[in-house]
């Protein structure tokens, strides 16, 4: 067992773990903090996003003791997020989310597009998606959210 | 009723959202209860073996257990009464034999999942290897092995729809056959299957959590698999992260957790992992058709023969059984055409992978990939526009309803309306222009149709004939209008992710008045809600839509009688609007509470003739007719197919749908655009190869390749609402139709763009690889 | 899908990895990114015994920029590079690469340096390296050896890593003002591991007309002198490298790593 010490969601965590317990099963089984799904724990489905670091990463090829010492966001930490408010009223008008597994590691990313890629036209939106699988929505409302919520964003910067 | 804001025809946002944007949705990975262990399964790692020993490693006895250990668990047994229909007994854990690579051998139990698989890891499995059965065509007609000994053969099923066609293949100005096959797949939603079992002391009752479309069955088959009352089981689907039929089974992992939990008396836990979801259960969509068209010299069918065969694994799937998918395709190949001669011969086989699952679209995917590509086929050799010969075939919207050559009754529509329309959306005319111009970077441009018609909500006497342990009947609503006014409704259907807290709350809406917000949905669970074959084959808002709006036509019927009462008018001069019952012509109200208040808290001024069941009821639903209703939709693709890598682009992607009345029309297109993405996946990129010893070889998602945002182009819609006749709003079953057509949309574009080479791809997926090696075996 | 019980030891510089890795044997994997590791362990592909942890020696996340090159420690990641928050020597052709490296939550962990030392075939950095004509550097007991990226790369999953060895910098070399470089990668869809990898650089300033092809079954195929190549990439020339690279056994694939190799020659840009 080793030693942790980290930030999740802004509060300090201690804790002894298996070094072989990857990130989401850390916070998924001892803190409780279930929003981060698991959809194929090898690094290709995107359903794990969460930040660290204040980075988008994957928590499922990500090990906890990796992490002592880092920030770590889950979906749960955005409730008062302001940019994240406006994604999850643009998820819900646009219908950007049906059974809703993928959603925290969409909106985690979709977030991360926002905030970096302030100009991305649809195109670039797709491509900066592409690590995020969804099996329900075929994207479309996903997508046009993103968009919604980039123009917007402009439109109030002018 | 109530306007289009909020009822029946609002594209109102859904109400579950709320918890799922925040993380807080409780999918069954996310049940923990005190005490849980965790399961991991050890495998077969062969298709096909006689099992010689199972070594349990020493000092892990208490920890591990086999098919010898579970006294008194029947087999899985998923019957049919289709005359011929050979049973396969699917034991829970594997005995004698294992008939697949990831069939049950043994069960492994630890505090944690990694723990449950470091003693998996070390359980000695010693198999004898048999030759295993893979191709489904050798399979049936120079078998290497027989999956199950006792049949003589390796077929569950043979159907014939039998015709004379000698009349018309003399007739034929021309004659197009195929030989078309689809790749095995796999369902692949984003969250696998998994179970949470424990024992209730208090109501002395087994509660299983599972993530499934249909708990009710899933309660049955336990029921039957344990020798135990259903009374005694307690089946909870809590939220479920995709389904499309994956999660419509009753799985040994289900039977093997209930029988630890009672033996162990703790709760346990399985989550399936995608491997052991891919390598153990690529599922669906394994077709091959040999099929003939007939057609004059205008491109009128003038008839089609097929033999057919559908890959279906090693065990019958309960309740489905092996029997669905390729008697289902005799009666639906004719698509929504008319033709005077039919004939089609269908075997499902058995062969050592996993056993078939109705996939969305089912086996309309695969009809409307072989009949469609042949109608390309027959434009082709007549130089007429693939369009065209659509429209010269298509049932015609003034002899609605018709009834086809296999007996199917459509219900309503007008199909050929919807390939006009998609001809003008995609732009016929702009793409043969841009075809004759060339493309500077020198890809070939093509252009791709498909129609078809999808039956849904059909009920009882078209499944009876099936003879599947589950046939479809009645579908029933309680409901209840609380003390404060909140109408609670609970069904035995099930989400995973068509919102069906939603469009439930606006059928109530549009009967009640009653603002959605005000409205609970109660499903999934067998403790709290009326029998229902659940959540599958597109049926949920035709039948749970039905006994809903039922339900609430009675709850409407007692607010009214009460509400007569307090303001002393007759009830027929009663309006529900808003959440409030008016006296028509006045501005005397009173809200739903306030009558809810009355019956509960003040019977002292209930009419004295108040029926006593009050605000709570429970009501009955059946459609009109049980053949069901049929949607129908008209997809159209331009593709740029760039002939050295062999990589589809799809440039232009354009749907007419008909789904009859939406009830929501944001989620119905959420439906279509969703289904057409897996279509896309079934079109260009998802496959589950197997090698000779019937390994499957696209065991992650780095091999078994799902579309992204950049595969699935963004797709232009248009409705069509032509109203069933038979169903509550005109409503019609929609969920799949997304799913069915994409594949031979496309591939009629690709062999389009290849035609002036003399290509043309008759096998799904149109993978790259397979697409380069057709242009360059052409050239050489 | 868990991965088996193991150790983790997290070294606070280089000699104290190394000394970690070389008491470790074959029993001890490091860890940078893990975005390869990861899955790897997840599915009980390897199992080690002691896991190495790389990610926070502060000189492998370091960056030098010097007159003829620009040296990025083996920690640098994808997303540094992609965003240009280190030097890019090679006038934007990395950052580029960097961009269409699988997904960004990949980028945001995954290293140049644990790309190199994993010698995954289908990644990028092999053979865009290559193409540059980079120099790995390494440190083991006995003290840092320097490798031309062709002699370091030697084949599917193998470098000249010896046990107890880790790569620490890789050293590019600044491109020339004349310099024109091309790269066209095949996949199947976006992120993915391409099919096929075509890679050129023309640099008259030094007399270098270089071309590679990677996403082979083994380490990148360099030819070393591709000027005729790219004065005529004509088909039987692409083919014949494409053999030499050792995809005759395939159609497709030969032909793909042609045409992969001729996009690259026609997209030499400055």
């Amino acid at each position: 067992m080793t030693r942790i010490s980290l930030l999740v969601n802004g509060k300090p965590v201690k804790a002894e773990v298996e070094p072989r317990t990857h990130l989401a099963d850390f916070l998924r089984e001892r803190l409780s903090l279930t929003g981060t799904n698991l959809g194929c724990e090898h690094g290709v489905c995107g359903a794990c996003t969460l930040e660290i670091d204040g980075a988008p990463a994957r928590s499922c090829i990500t090990w906890a003791v990796a992490c002592d010492g880092a920030s770590v966001r889950t979906i749960e930490d955005f409730d008062d997020d302001p940019v994240m408010a406006e994604l999850r009223e643009a998820f819900t008008a646009e219908h950007a989310l049906q059974c809703g597994y993928c959603t925290p590691g969409m909106l985690v990313t979709a977030r991360d597009i926002i905030m970096r890629l302030p100009d991305a036209d649809e195109a670039r939106i797709r491509k900066e998606l592409s690590g995020n699988l969804c099996r329900c929505t075929g994207y479309m409302g996903i997508v046009r959210a993103i968009r919604c919520v980039l123009d917007e964003r402009k439109a109030h910067a002018r | 009723m109530e306007g289009t804001k909020k009822g029946v025809g609002a594209r109102l946002p859904r109400k579950e959202d709320r918890r799922f944007l925040r993380g807080q949705g409780e999918y069954i990975a996310n049940i923990r209860l005190p005490e849980m262990l965790d399961v991991a399964f050890v495998r077969s790692p062969m298709a096909h073996g006689r099992i010689r020993s199972i070594g349990k490693p020493p000092g892990f006895d208490a920890s591990v257990f086999i098919a010898a250990d579970l006294a008194g668990v029947e087999p899985i047994r998923a019957v049919s009464g289709l005359k011929g229909f050979k049973i396969s007994e699917q034991p829970v854990l594997a005995t004698g034999k294992v008939r697949l690579v990831g069939e049950l051998v043994a069960m492994c139990v630890a505090a944690t999942r990694a723990q449950a698989e470091d003693i998996a890891d070390k359980v000695e499995l010693d198999l004898e290897e048999l030759p295993a059965v893979v191709d489904m065509i050798a399979a049936r007609t120079q078998p290497p092995a027989l999956v199950h000994e006792e049949w003589g053969d390796n077929v569950y099923l043979e159907s014939l729809v039998d015709d004379d066609l000698q009349a018309i293949k003399r007739d034929a100005a021309v004659t197009v056959r195929r030989t078309i096959r689809t790749a095995r797949q796999h369902i692949s939603p984003m969250e696998g299957r998994g179970v949470v079992c424990e024992w209730n002391r208090r109501l002395e009752q087994l509660v299983m959590y599972s993530a499934t479309q249909m708990p009710h069955i899933n309660r049955a088959g336990l029921s039957e698999c344990l020798g135990i009352d259903q009374g005694s089981i307690r089946v909870i689907s809590p939220d479920v992260g995709g389904g499309f039929g994956y999660k419509g089974i009753l799985l040994p992992e289900e039977i093997c957790l209930a029988w630890l939990c009672r033996k162990l008396g703790r709760p346990v836990r399985w989550i399936e992992d995608r491997r052991e979801q891919l390598s153990a259960n690529a599922n669906c969509r394994e077709h091959h058709y040999d099929i003939t068209a007939y057609a004059d010299a205008k491109g009128r069918l003038l008839g089609i023969e097929c033999e057919a065969t559908v890959d279906s694994g090693a065990y019958s799937s309960y309740p489905f059984s092996a029997c669905l998918e390729a008697a289902q395709v005799s009666s639906i190949l004719p698509g929504p055409y008319k033709m005077e001669r039919y004939r089609c011969r269908t075997w499902s086989v058995a062969t050592n992978k996993a056993p078939i699952l109705p996939y969305r679209g089912v086996a309309r995917t695969g009809v409307c990939f072989a009949l469609e590509l042949v109608i390309d086929a027959i434009a082709r050799e007549l130089k007429m526009e693939p369009h065209a010969v659509r429209l010269a075939n298509l049932v015609q919207p003034g002899e609605m309803p018709y009834l086809n050559i296999t007996k199917k009754h459509f219900d309503s529509g007008d199909y050929p309306e919807a390939v006009r329309r998609a001809a003008k959306m995609i732009d016929v005319a702009g793409v043969r222009a841009r075809q004759k111009r060339g493309e500077p970077d020198g890809r070939r441009i093509g252009l791709g149709f498909a129609i078809f018609c999808e039956q849904a909500a059909h009920g009882t006497s078209v499944y009876f004939g099936w003879g599947i342990p589950m046939v479809p009947g009645h579908e029933q609503c309680s409901a209840r209008l609380s003390p404060d006014g909140v109408l609670e409704l609970r069904i035995g259907a099930h989400s995973h992710g068509q919102g069906l807290e939603t469009t439930m709350a606006q059928v109530a809406h549009s009967i009640l008045g009653i603002d959605p917000e005000n409205v609970r949905l109660v499903h999934g669970d067998t403790g709290l809600t009326p029998y229902s074959t659940g959540t599958w084959g597109s049926r949920c808002m035709v039948m749970s839509g039905g006994a809903v709006a039922t339900a609430c036509e009675q709850i409407a019927g007692r607010v009214k009688a009460i509400a007569a009462k307090l303001f002393e008018v007759s009830a027929i001069d009663l309006v529900l609007e808003r959440g409030e019952v008016r006296v028509a012509g006045t501005d005397r109200r009173m809200t739903l509470s306030e009558i809810a208040h009355v019956w509960y808290r003040k019977p002292q001024l209930l009419p004295a003739d108040v029926d006593p069941a009050g605000l709570e009821t429970t009501a009955g639903y059946k459609a009109k007719v049980d053949t069901g209703t049929f949607s129908y939709a008209c997809h159209a693709a331009t593709v740029a197919v760039d002939t050295e890598t062999g990589h589809v682009e799809i440039l232009d992607y354009v749907i007419v749908e008909d789904g009859g009345t939406l009830v929501n029309p944001m989620i119905v297109d959420g439906q279509v655009f969703g289904g057409t993405a897996q279509g896309i996946g079934t079109a260009l990129y998802e496959e589950m190869p197997f090698d000779e010893q019937g390994q499957p070889l696209a065991t992650t998602l780095a091999d078994y390749l799902l579309p992204g945002p950049t595969e699935v182009p963004s797709i232009r819609i248009d409705h069509i609402e032509t109203p069933s006749p038979y169903t509550f709003f005109g409503q019609k079953g929609i969920g799949e139709g997304g799913a069915i057509a994409p594949p031979a949309a496309i591939a009629n574009a690709v062999n389009d763009a290849l035609a002036p080479l003399g290509v043309e791809i008759t096998e799904s997926p149109l993978m790259p690889r397979r697409i380069a090696e057709a242009v360059m075996r052409k050239r050489a | 899908m868990k991965a088996v019980a193991f150790d983790y030891a997290r070294p606070r510089d280089v000699a104290e990895a190394v000394r970690l890795l070389a008491e470790g044997g074959d029993r001890a994997k490091c860890m940078a990114g893990a975005q390869s590791l990861g899955p790897m362990l997840n599915l009980r592909l390897v199992q080690p015994e002691l896991i190495v942890d790389l990610r926070h020696i502060e000189e492998l996340r370091a960056t030098e920029d010097s007159a003829d090159a620009v040296t990025f420690g083996a920690c640098v990641t994808h997303s540094e590079i992609e965003d240009g928050r280190v030097p890019d020597p090679t006038r934007g052709l990395m950052r580029e690469i960097a961009t269409n490296i699988a997904y960004r939550a990949v980028r945001n962990r995954g290293t140049i340096g644990g790309s190199l030392a994993h010698a995954d075939p289908a990644a990028d950095w092999p053979s865009v390296l290559n193409l540059l004509g980079a120099t790995v550097i390494a440190a083991g007991l006995g003290g840092r050896k320097n490798f031309p990226i062709g002699k370091f790369l030697t084949g599917l999953f193998e470098t000249a890593l010896q046990p107890g060895e880790i790569l620490v910098g890789i050293c590019v070399p600044k491109l020339p003002a004349r310099a024109r470089c091309g790269y066209w990668k095949f996949c199947r869809k976006t992120g993915e591991f391409p099919q096929a990898i075509g890679g050129a650089l023309d640099d008259p300033e030094r007399g270098a007309a270089r071309a590679v092809i990677g996403a082979t079954r083994g380490a990148p195929y360099v030819i070393g002198d591709a000027r005729a190549l790219i004065n005529s990439p004509d088909e039987a020339r692409l083919l014949a490298a494409a053999d030499a690279a050792g995809l005759e056994g395939d159609s497709y694939s030969r032909k793909l790593h042609a045409v992969a190799l001729r996009r690259a020659i026609e997209r030499l840009a400055a």
